[in-house]
């Protein structure tokens, strides 16, 4: 038995959002991307290497990855790893103790700090999207699937903007107090 | 059938209107936060307090001048020390900020850029940005006295020695309420409301 296709599609059209929006993101301030994504401190620092245009590259790809058939296995097991490797870069550098560094998530002039959350998020994240890897039960869709799946999208990424924007905030009140 | 389409699509429509709706009001709280956010430094609670003797450090700066930082002068000049690093991003984007507060303050203010570390790198730190002229120090007693656990970080002191403000600097706003809490005689934001509450 595979997945419902109403359920696969919902999942790589949001994941492909997902990853395009922040790939988009990041292509546009490539500069500010570079000194977050060297902040992290995950590799030994070689000046005449920038290969910090690879992240959003790599975001990119499982985007458009996502939307085909024949690529959407693989780009699932990518974008996984992906939201893996950050989960695990944000609780590496929590667990070092370097707390202010910014997440480099993103629009270009938001500057937010790492925290727990967002590596509990990716973590999660990653589990759906390793959902899409299991093939599509051949179930013919109708019009009210196609109906499902446009409202389902809209409704996942606006929850998903709230609970970033809700993460924000909680973070700003906590600074106020002088204990973040 | 069509009955039931019809009551599932007319629920999807209302899910996202009201998704739309909290979307909307977390929008305004961010909104409301902005607004009430102290527009100066950010005072630790911990650390030195404001309106006692800052501690008295001897350092060098990288070209080998001596510096008797907390010392009191008999000129009347303040000193504002800013704690930076190398490999602190916000630190860099606040340099330009630094550099024309030092300008903008020059009657009655001293800059003195601090740091700690490898002396090679902070070196070619200084030259990278320009930083030639204004007395950089790299000294480790220098952030433990003043208990400096974040950067960029900044602290005035006045010229009878006094702590005067201190607080984390990330913008060129919270630099220049460190200069009004000098020119109000207030220590933090925090103190000013307090006072007119």
């Amino acid at each position: 038995m595979g997945l419902d296709p109403v359920f696969g599609a919902l999942l790589a059209i949001c994941f492909a959002v997902l990853f395009a929006s922040a790939a988009v993101h990041k292509w546009r301030n490539l500069p500010s991307f570079e000194i977050a994504f060297s902040a992290y401190a995950l590799l030994p620092q070689i000046p005449t290497l920038h290969l910090t245009w690879l992240v959003p590259l790599c975001e990119t790809a499982v985007a458009v990855g996502l939307l085909a058939r024949a690529t959407r296995g693989v780009s699932a097991v990518a974008g996984a790893l992906l939201l893996l490797g950050y989960a695990g870069a944000i609780a590496l550098n929590l667990q070092r103790g370097r707390r202010d560094i910014a997440c480099g998530c993103g629009g270009p002039d938001q500057r937010r700090p790492i925290a727990g959350w967002m590596a509990w998020r990716n973590l999660l994240l990653a589990l759906l999207l390793g959902l899409a890897i299991f093939p599509w039960s051949g179930r013919a869709l109708t019009w009210m699937d196609g109906a499902t799946i446009a409202f389902g999208a809209a409704a996942a990424i606006v929850v998903y903007l709230c609970v970033d924007r809700l993460g924000e905030v909680s973070a700003r009140a906590r600074a106020l107090q002088g204990s973040a | 059938m069509t009955a039931l389409a019809i009551s599932n699509v007319l629920l999807w429509i209302a899910v996202l209107a009201l998704l739309l709706v909290v979307l909307a009001l977390v929008r305004q709280l961010g909104v409301l936060h902005e607004r009430i956010a102290p527009a100066g430094a950010l005072m630790l609670n911990r650390g030195l307090t404001v309106g006692e003797r800052a501690p008295m450090i001897d350092v060098e700066d990288l070209e080998g001048r001596p510096l008797r930082l907390g010392a009191p002068r008999e000129d009347g000049r303040s000193t504002l020390l800013v704690f930076v690093s190398p490999t602190c991003p916000v630190c860099k984007s606040l340099l330009p900020a630094i550099k024309s507060g030092r300008k903008d303050e020059k009657d009655w203010l001293d800059v003195v850029l601090a740091s700690d570390g490898d002396l090679a790198e902070q070196r070619r730190f200084a030259s990278e940005q320009g930083l030639d002229g204004v007395p950089y120090v790299v000294s480790t007693p220098l952030g433990l006295g003043y208990q400096v656990n974040r950067l960029p970080f900044a602290a005035l002191v006045d010229a009878a020695g006094v702590l005067r403000a201190r607080g984390l600097v990330n913008s060129r706003e919270h630099l220049e309420s460190l200069f009004e809490a000098q020119r109000l005689g207030v220590a933090s934001l925090q103190e000013y409301f307090a006072s007119r509450a």
